[in-house]
């Protein structure tokens, strides 16, 4: 059996496959009967199955060969507004010739967009509505300008149940013939939190280990995957340690290759678990807000970030102190 | 000895000269052929930047297979009737005993037409006449004025060396000079000549005299030596001033461009300003330097620089009021230095990525940061899903190596993929 990445090979095909959003599929189904759908903004945490419903409604709407009239496109990869302009443009305004009544385009993660780039799509997506839908997808609706959003039938995706992603685990691991203890597969679930991606990644990696997957090698991936610790360089700010802390986010943007974005939702995360007043928590909550809004902005990453770390470091200071 | 390195290492045969294989290898064959038949295009012309190999190729293939190199230069004197005179002879006599010959005219595009009257056409002549390999040198074949030399040369590209071709040829060489050189540092100075093995052998050897080692620390200064006075001056003026006029006077002082002055400063604010406040009032405001410099940039508002300048001097000068003065000396911006030592790696990185993304429906940055952590711990511990891995997502020598644990488990994983293809 050739070896896959088992979250693509496991990934559902047609809508019947997908076994959790029933709420979504539910409504997609209709779009296939009816062969009609509007713009659709898929909005949710990663690996709730964003890309596979648009996969799969192109698969039922258009058949096997839906590939012809379906285009995905990377926002991140290729973001900006050139690139709605040219790549879009070109896909969207040249009708379909194999009859189909449509092309879908599928934005993925459209959230890193530029406003100014969704202003663009904006246009564009209204002057080829005709022959033309898009499913932007995305994790955060808010970060989709109101205009698009006013033009897309929302779809909330939300993380998967526990019981959704045992049942999805045992199916895969039945098939690879991979071994499980239930410790084991309860140590993936917990990890996952409703993360499909995560949870079959895991399971691969911990597969890859030992023979049997049990807690302890599910602990020993989760440990290793984790690229570096937000926490740990919270901490040595928070000790006055500027410099060392500097260098550990460095570490983390320029090595192991996390945006700004991530550090900042990881540091937010953190704060609020820590011990200090509860009002300092607001300051510190301003603060990062603030980092936040700047980078989606396009500031210098490691600047900014740097400049909040030596914010927090002063309120916590200041919030021993007091 | 002070023999430049350049000469005592000049290669002598044509394994010695680093990178360019296949047209060393064209060379070579073409060169051969001659002892078949006349080839149908009687010169060869070498062309590439400078410092590739071209003239040292010719040279050590006449060392290595024993052919009498005659020479012309553009050092020489090159009219046409010098030209005729050297070449002429050397490619119309025939001789009956002694060695084979080859004509090498060197850099030709460097003929000056106006003083090297008939060049051209006493070069056209040699060819067309000559009984033994002409091979010609330029940087630029497309040069003009060389078209109709063109037209008659078969021709042989030569690229910038590799850092990877280049790398074990300058260790061996400084080795042998008793240096011993980090291979992060002759990245650098590869990087910065731009693969003219001339000038980094020449690079080399000027930053190793006097040294027994060479780390990347000591060549990273090497595009700042003349200025770091300067850089120094302003810094100091930065960090000490007590008026915003005065700090603003480091822009005209540094002498570097503004983007280069604002790292310095964002390595060393920090480390200046120890008071907590102090600093993250410097911070912020370089931060918010920052925030203009970007709407510079994006919408080209040259105007808003002035509050660029303004935030990252005045604005981290005038946050000094709680830090007591001692003495911190300045360091050179880590953040550079690791850029530089790290794009090789992000470069694969960010492929790695691509190649994921493509075959999992996701950006190459979500790719590195969805799948890569567990792919690092497929391919450190089971070769076999590791190697099965590598085919599905069609990943090269070079990608299997940045995922492995180390270079060996990188090898085994390699010879497995060989395996499945095979």
């Amino acid at each position: 059996m050739a070896v896959a990445m088992w979250a693509e090979k496991y990934r559902p095909s047609t809508l019947n496959e997908i076994k959790n959003q029933t709420e979504i599929v539910g409504r997609l189904r209709k779009f296939v009967e009816t062969k009609a759908m509007p713009h659709c903004l898929f909005a949710g945490p990663p690996g709730t199955g964003k890309t596979t419903a648009a996969l799969c409604l192109a698969h039922d709407l258009f058949g096997e060969r839906y590939m012809d009239v379906f285009m995905e496109l990377n926002a991140s990869d290729a973001r900006g507004i050139d690139v709605v302009r040219t790549t879009v443009k070109e896909f969207a305004r040249i009708a379909t010739i194999s009859g189909t009544p449509f092309k879908i385009l599928v934005l993925d993660e459209a959230d890193n967009m530029t406003a100014d780039a969704q202003h663009a799509l904006r246009r564009t997506m209204e002057r080829y509505a005709e022959t033309c839908r898009f499913i932007l997808c995305c994790n955060y609706s808010g970060k989709i300008i109101e205009p698009i959003q006013s033009r897309c039938a929302a779809f909330r995706f939300t993380p998967l149940s526990e019981d959704d992603v045992k049942e999805y685990l045992r199916q895969i691991a039945k098939k690879e013939n991979v071994r499980f203890t239930e410790d084991g597969i309860k140590a993936v679930i917990e990890v996952a939190e409703g993360d499909m991606r995560k949870a079959i990644n895991t399971l691969q990696a911990a597969a890859s280990l030992k023979k049997t997957v049990n807690e302890d090698s599910v602990y020993l991936v989760v440990g290793r995957a984790k690229p570096a610790d937000v926490k740990e360089m919270l901490e040595l700010a928070f000790n006055g340690d500027f410099l060392k802390a500097r260098e550990k986010l460095r570490l983390m943007l320029v090595e192991y290759g996390l945006s700004g974005t991530d550090i900042v939702k990881q540091i937010h995360s953190e704060t609020f678990r820590m011990t200090i007043p509860e009002k300092k928590k607001v300051a510190l909550a301003d603060a990062i807000g603030e980092a936040d809004y700047r980078l989606v902005e396009g500031a210098d990453e490691e600047v900014q970030l740097s400049a909040l770390l030596a914010r927090l470091a002063l309120i916590a200071e200041r919030a021993n102190q007091s | 000895m002070h023999l430049p390195w350049t000469t005592k290492y000049r290669p002598r045969r044509l394994s010695e000269i680093a990178g360019n294989r296949d047209a060393i290898d064209a060379l070579l064959n073409w060169v051969k052929s001659w002892d078949e038949q006349v080839p149908r295009k009687k010169a060869l012309l070498l062309y590439g930047p400078a410092g590739t190999g071209k003239t040292v190729s010719v040279e050590a293939l006449a060392n290595e297979y024993g052919y009498d190199l005659i020479e012309i230069n553009a050092s020489d004197s090159r009219t046409g009737d010098a030209i005729r005179r050297i070449a002429g002879m050397a490619a119309g006599q025939a001789i009956l005993f002694g060695k084979k010959r080859i004509v090498l005219l060197d850099e030709i595009d460097g003929i000056n037409l106006s003083e090297d009257m008939g060049a051209i056409d006493a070069i056209l002549e040699t060819i067309e006449k000559t009984n033994y390999p002409v091979i010609l040198t330029a940087n630029n074949a497309w040069d003009p004025k060389i078209r109709a030399l063109r037209d008659v040369c078969q021709l042989v590209e030569y690229k910038h060396v590799a850092a990877r071709d280049a790398i074990p040829h300058l260790k061996r060489m400084a080795a042998k000079e008793g240096v011993d050189v980090d291979a992060e540092a002759i990245k650098l100075i590869i990087e910065r000549d731009e693969g003219d093995m001339r000038s980094i052998v020449n690079d080399l050897q000027a930053l190793s005299s006097g040294r027994k080692k060479l780390a990347y620390d000591d060549v990273a200064w090497l595009a700042w030596r003349d200025r770091k006075e300067n850089i120094f001056e302003a810094l100091r003026m930065i960090f000490s001033a007590k008026n915003c006029l005065w700090a603003k006077k480091a822009v005209d002082v540094a002498d570097i461009d503004y983007e280069m002055l604002f790292e310095w400063i964002y390595e060393n604010a920090p480390r200046q300003l120890t008071d907590l406040i102090d600093r993250a009032n410097a911070m912020d405001c370089l931060a918010k330097a920052d925030i203009y410099l970007r709407r510079v940039k994006r919408r080209q508002a040259w105007n808003l620089l002035a509050y660029v300048f303004d935030l990252m001097t005045a604005g981290v000068a005038l946050s000094r009021e709680r830090t007591k003065p001692s003495f911190v000396p300045m360091k050179f911006p880590e953040r550079i230095s690791l850029m530089s030592k790290t794009r090789r790696i992000r470069g694969i990185q960010a492929r790695v990525g691509a190649k994921i993304g493509r075959r999992c429906h996701i950006s190459s940055m979500s790719a590195v940061k969805y799948y890569l952590p567990y792919l690092r711990i497929i391919f450190e511990n089971n070769y076999e899903t590791a190697a099965g891995l590598s085919r599905y997502f069609g990943f090269d020598e070079e990608d299997i190596a940045h995922l492995a644990a180390d270079e060996s488990s990188g090898l085994k994983i390699e010879k497995i993929y060989a395996r499945l293809t095979s």
